[in-house]
């Protein structure tokens, strides 16, 4: 008897935990299975000239405004081609002499949006943020 | 007296486990609904080099425009006139509280820039000048 009431003594307010981590494991499996990694997002601000604007033309063109043409088969900067490589290399050059200056870019109808983020990440690189986006 | 000081404080605890599982499980579930809006069969392009947006405005209207050009808001596709009717909506209902109508164009990468520029044109014709361009920072998988 005396036995008998120390074995009672000694697991006094047990409880069986085996069902709940059964579940907390089963729910762990789940969610590691079925979460993926979040893809991270950016915005990137430009300006947009209204299209019934009075102003069809850009303002000719001076040091402190750039112009960055995208069309269907790459880039052309100051009306010249050039690859991605070479305009990144003058936006980086521009950029270090002055942040003031603004990028006007004129995308072509026909030009694919990737190369338009492309010229805005460029700009985001080099920290230029006066950006105004034209369409031909 | 003798059997009661033996099983002290021995409180069913399961109800309260199966509540708490519940309150994970809704708060697991409902965490990325507010992206749910956002149409996941547009490819955006990548730009690593821009800021991440970690501000969310309420009034923040996000302008899906897919590959083959249409336009769509929280999955919803609109056509040119509902489009711009919806942001002047927008536009007078910013007004009245003195803020401005932040817009992001999502576009599919492959989307041509004469799709994208409907969009664009739509919303500085209602009077929004400033659009922010959605891409891709980094991608999660």
């Amino acid at each position: 008897m005396a036995r008998k009431r120390r074995e009672n003594h000694e697991t006094p307010g047990e409880l069986n935990l085996t069902a709940m981590i059964d579940v907390a494991f089963q729910l762990l499996n789940f969610f590691v299975i079925s979460s993926h990694p979040m893809d991270v997002m950016t915005n990137m601000d430009i300006f947009r000239p209204a299209p019934e604007s009075e102003i069809t033309e850009p303002p000719p063109v001076d040091i402190t405004m750039l112009e960055i043409m995208v069309h269907a088969n790459g880039y052309a900067i100051q009306k010249h081609n050039v690859r991605f490589e070479e305009l990144d290399r003058q936006l980086t050059k521009l950029a270090a002499t002055s942040k003031n200056v603004s990028v006007v870019i004129k995308c072509t109808g026909d030009s694919p949006h990737t190369g338009l983020v492309n010229v805005l990440d460029l700009c985001s690189k080099v920290k230029l943020t006066k950006l105004a986006v034209f369409s031909m | 007296m003798r059997k009661q000081e033996e099983l002290p404080q021995s409180g069913n605890l399961t109800a309260m486990i199966d509540v708490v599982f519940q309150i994970i499980i809704f708060f697991v579930c409902t965490a990325n609904l507010q992206d749910s809006g956002l149409d996941s069969r547009i490819k955006l392009a990548m730009a690593p080099h821009g800021k991440v947006e970690t501000k969310k405005d309420p009034l923040q209207v996000v302008i899906n425009v897919d590959k083959s050009g249409t336009i769509s808001i929280a999955r919803t596709p609109l056509t040119q006139a509902e489009l711009a009717s919806v942001l002047r909506k927008s536009v007078n209902e910013a007004k009245r509280y003195g803020g401005e109508v932040p817009v992001v164009i999502r576009a599919d990468g492959g989307a041509s820039h004469q799709m994208v520029r409907q969009a664009m044109d739509i919303s500085a014709a209602s009077g929004i000048w400033k659009i922010k361009i959605a891409a891709l920072k980094e991608k999660g998988d």
